[in-house]
């Protein structure tokens, strides 16, 4: 065998490059393992991922900045990809919790309470003073934790109204918005209809997403069970409280409207509702100013209370999608914080809101304080919303809340969209899975 | 000489045991931890940011009354169902008919074999627009040709079916290859000798080539099984597991469970169950085609 | 005619496995209207989708993500896995025959029993949201460690003397002597393990939330479903094409190696 040309110098540099590249490797982990964190001095500070609400935190932030630079706080919105909760417990675990964040929704409280990941608003001696402005009366348990403690600062609410076209409305003989289901089922015959002559109608009463994601529920199901109910919401002391006739008459009203046809089955991409699509559309007072910007020249719209069942009487309670303000326990300066909490909810902060939002900041003097009344003349249909705004509910507060929308959702699909179960059936087997899952 | 085998023995053991360790490490870390932990995981239940808790049998009890666990079985039963004869006959078919001396077999091969390696995602969006019921290719087509549509992904009965024609569709490419190469080592005396006894084409396809083949089988076999189990993408992209749940793949469920609900203690019992499940199958199916080999 | 009747399946079979990526890619170029028809050909090309992709998604930044991901694991499944296989079939040392029980083990555990444990291992490592958490758990593949194993015992043991006697270190005989003569097997292992680590998208799902870190199948996927691709078509599709393009090009140029590679371990990418 011919020797190998072998040279003596050690050879071992791919053996030194691997290494070098794994550190590398570990190296760029660390870092952005790391990043997000900001200095000690000031506060970070996690708005919600829109357009509006990042501006307003941006001036929001400046503002205090200009005031406070001993503190200064910094925005950092929420990544967009994930939901807000799931972004916020990954934070928890990961001891990368900001140190305030205004978009936190009451169903997780619970979970980070337990977690010991927030502050407990109510241990600061001016709490109650700055709490009484915006808890509505006898509203104080609806925000509190099991302990009695409160955790978060009621900020804004959204309640969810039916937002409807004027004038399709009136084509199908309606001058008033209909109240009731049959009402509602009566207009959406009249105007629902083959423009095209294709044989497949393209105008339709409402658009319903019917796919099966848990959240979407809120505003199809949940919106109008909470009306059908009387603000009844789903769980009570960890008891399943919906299979009742009210949950029924929803899923059957639902039924009706698919089977009918007044609800298309399909999916469909850009806003049905501007394009005239559909007469109806379930949303909150954000889509006031989204309407106002892209509507056709002639469109007309209004808004009202959902529809109820014919048997049940008003007035009308609703989903309100409170978002609220919490301090987190990694914050090192949760004085300051709190003081940058109370900058948030003050006065002029409040009509920002309204302003460059359009979401309702929850206070008891909304209507008459003097400061937003220009606010509201200049946008007399936030009015209804402010109105409905005392007679809205969030969702329960239980870590297994997403499960039983879960099966809310499947059996909704299955009943409703497919037609494949009763109304009776769907809603009994809707509230054996919660059960199972509550157990 | 025998010292010095010693000494090189000696050498090649620290050696060895050296080179070795960047195992072990990553064994201790990625997989012993893991598979230790989820025997503690199984016992508590968990959302990672409150404290444990204990519930003994909890997890088994739960699972054994929760209906979309059957589901999700049933579900995979029926998906292997459908993929695998589907598979195993088309890769047969197109394995047989390139075996035969034709020009071009390396082109129509690596043809075949496009989609296996082309990412699952990729796989997926096109054939949510090939399925898409109002407009997507395949029901233009069954309309041109007069036929009614076919709700592929929107009805609950054909939902799975969908998803194992597109599942076949991107693997067997792989089993034509692995079936060709079964065909190419089957030596040509055999089939001369049955010519002789007068055999008919198809029973030397019957009795050659399919025992013959049946490694490539037993192959096909274990790996529809497991990947019918690990399906995930596929719903997860097509139909996020539904209509009513017909597409709710084990992996899905799992996955749903521990970061959609943060079930940790209960999606790791599910784990464990379709691990032991998956295992089960496998050696069943083993044993079988084993079996009927020798017959 | 037997002859017409294979040649016609045989392209029948080719237009059902190519026509569809042919039809993705030109769709990605019609006009949104055009799209729900088989034609390859639109009435006029348009970039608009692919403009929107990257309007909406970083997704250069997740190509970057997900090679260097993908680059680290096949390097270190490489460099490690052949050390590990040249010792078990090289050298002998106590625990020698233990190990190699032990990685057919961790070879027939399913990821469905470790996936979740793995998860918290990272959350607790605090390992989420980096490239540590998509990296270090795939830098070592029992099956890449096998295959080198089976490969370097066909090594001549005379080779391996005479590098001994000209004073060579294990690792210098391994990556002088062993590498250059293990291009096949270099080759397959390389193969398998960036398809299989280029193509994961359900490892990145749950360990990884932040855009910036997102590999390209993640992204692509979490662009698709979340909605933020607003069901438009093209767009859809353009991601997917971004994403299959690097696959497809590779698979063009080495098309055979790949075939080899996934056929001689019935492997799926």
């Amino acid at each position: 065998m011919k020797p190998l040309p072998v040279k003596k110098s050690p050879c071992l540099h791919r053996f030194w490059i691997m290494l070098v590249l794994s550190a590398g490797v570990l190296l760029v982990g660390c870092e952005s393992g790391s990043r997000g964190k900001a200095g000690h001095a000031g506060l970070v500070y996690w708005p919600a991922a829109n357009a509006q609400e990042i501006e307003l935190a941006g001036l929001a932030a400046a503002e205090w900045n200009a005031a406070h630079p001993d503190v200064p706080v910094t925005v950092q919105p929420i990544p967009e990809s994930q939901s807000t909760e799931e972004v916020l417990l990954a934070a928890v675990v990961g001891k990368t919790t900001p140190d305030v964040c205004s978009n936190i929704w009451p169903g997780v409280v619970g979970q980070f309470v337990r977690a010991g990941a927030l502050v407990a608003l109510d241990s600061f001696a001016d709490f109650d003073s700055v709490a009484a402005a915006r808890l509505p009366e006898g509203q104080r348990e609806v925000f509190q934790y099991d302990d009695g403690r409160l955790y978060q600062m009621p900020w804004k609410s959204n309640p969810i109204m039916m937002e409807y076209n004027v004038r399709r409305l009136q084509e199908a003989g309606f001058t008033h918005p209909p109240a009731t289901y049959s009402e509602f089922i009566r207009a959406g015959q009249a105007l629902t209809r083959d423009l095209t002559g294709d044989g497949q109608p393209d105008q339709w009463m409402l658009y319903v997403d019917i796919n099966v994601k848990w959240w979407l529920r809120y505003f199809d199901f949940y919106t109008f069970y909470l009306a059908a109910s009387g603000g009844q919401t789903l769980i009570k002391n960890r008891q399943v409280t919906f299979d009742n006739r009210a949950a029924v008459e929803v899923f059957r009203f639902f039924r009706r409207c698919f089977e009918l046809g007044i609800f298309p089955r399909a999916s469909f991409q850009g806003d049905t509702f501007l394009a005239g699509q559909v007469a109806t559309h379930i949303t909150g007072p954000w889509n006031i100013a989204h309407v106002d910007k892209f509507k056709p020249a002639g469109f007309e719209f209004d808004y009202a209370p959902v529809p109820l069942p014919d048997s049940a009487a008003g007035p009308v309670v609703t989903y309100g999608d409170p978002k609220n303000i919490a301090i987190f326990a990694t914050c090192q300066n949760p004085r300051a914080a709190w003081e940058f909490v109370k900058f948030l909810i003050s006065r002029r902060q409040d009509l920002a809101l309204l302003r460059i939002a359009s979401q309702l900041p929850i206070r008891r003097d909304l209507l008459s304080d003097s400061l937003y009344m220009p606010y509201f003349k200049e946008y007399p249909k936030m009015v209804r919303f402010a109105e409905q705004a005392p007679r809205t509910r969030g969702v329960d507060s239980a870590p297994e809340l997403r499960e039983v929308f879960d099966a809310i959702s499947q059996e909704f699909e299955a009943c409703c969209v497919l037609g494949r179960r009763t109304p009776e059936e769907a809603v009994q087997r809707a509230a054996e899975r919660a059960r199972q899952v509550l157990r | 000489m025998k010292v010095e085998r010693k000494i090189a023995g000696n050498r090649s053991s620290r050696t060895g045991f050296l080179l070795s360790l960047p195992y072990w490490a990553w064994f201790a870390f990625f997989m012993a931890w893991p598979l230790l932990f989820s025997l503690v995981l199984v016992f508590h239940e968990w959302d990672i940011y409150t404290p444990m808790r204990w519930v003994g049998l909890g997890n088994f009890v739960r699972l054994f009354q929760d209906d979309l666990f059957w589901q999700a079985i049933l579900n995979t039963l029926y998906f292997l169902v459908i993929h695998i004869p589907l598979q195993i006959g088309l890769a047969l078919l197109f394995a047989v008919l390139l075996n035969e001396k034709i020009r071009a077999r390396g082109f129509f091969r690596a043809a075949y074999f496009m989609p296996v390696v082309v990412s699952g995602i990729v796989i997926s969006l096109l054939w949510q627009q090939l399925f898409s019921y109002e407009n997507g290719i395949l029901n233009l087509l069954l309309a041109r040709a007069g036929l009614a549509r076919i709700p592929w992904l929107t009805s609950p009965e054909w939902a799975m079916p969908s998803v194992a024609l597109m599942a076949t569709w991107k693997n067997v490419g792989l089993y034509i290859i692995l079936f060709l190469a079964g065909l190419q080592n089957i030596p040509a005396w055999l089939y001369e000798a049955a010519g002789i006894d007068g055999a008919t084409a198809w029973q030397k396809f019957r009795h050659i080539t399919l025992p013959m083949l049946n490694p490539a089988v037993i192959m096909v076999l274990i790996l529809s099984t497991i990947g019918g189990f690990s399906l995930f993408i596929e719903p997860y992209v097509l139909t996020g597991g539904g209509p009513m749940n017909r597409t709710l793949s084990a992996m899905l469920y799992i996955y749903k469970q521990a970061f959609y609900f943060n079930r940790m203690g209960y999606a790791a019992t599910l784990g464990f169950f379709f691990a032991f499940i998956i295992l089960a199958v496998v050696l069943v199916q083993r044993k079988v085609v084993e079996q009927e080999a020798l017959e | 005619m037997k002859r017409a009747l294979i040649w016609l399946i045989l392209i029948l079979g080719t237009v059902v496995f190519l026509y569809p990526f042919l039809w993705m890619v030109s769709a990605t170029f019609k006009p949104e209207m055009e799209i729900p028809s088989f034609g390859l050909l639109p009435s006029s090309i348009t970039l608009a989708s692919y403009e929107q992709v990257f309007a909406k998604i970083p997704i250069l930044r997740s190509l970057l993500n997900s090679l260097v991901v993908s680059i680290s694991i096949t390097a270190s499944v490489l460099f490690f896995g052949s050390m590990v296989g040249y010792a078990l079939s090289r050298l002998r040392f106590r625990g020698r025959e233990v190990m190699v029980m032990v990685i057919l083990f961790t070879m027939m555990i399913p990821f469905q029993l470790t996936m979740i444990p793995l998860y918290i291992l990272m959350v607790k490592l605090h390992w989420t949201d980096t490239y540590l958490a998509l990296i270090v758990p795939g830098m070592m593949s029992g099956f890449g460690i096998l295959l080198f194993r089976q490969f370097f015992k066909s090594v001549p043991q005379a080779l391996i003397d005479a590098a001994r006697m000209d004073g060579l270190s294990d690792l210098q005989i391994l990556f002088r002597i062993i590498w250059p003569l293990s291009r096949p097997v270099l080759i397959t292992v390389g193969i398998i393990t960036f398809m299989n680590s280029w193509n994961d998208v359900l490892w990145p799902l749950i360990v990884i939330r932040d855009q910036s870190i997102m590999t390209m199948p993640q992204m692509v996927t979490i662009f698709a479903v979340s909605g933020m691709a607003e069901a438009q078509l093209g767009v859809k599709l353009a991601a997917a094409t971004l994403l299959a393009l690097p696959v497809i090009i590779a698979y063009a140029f080495f098309q055979r190696y790949f075939i080899e590679s996934l056929a001689s371990t019935g492997l799926k990418g």
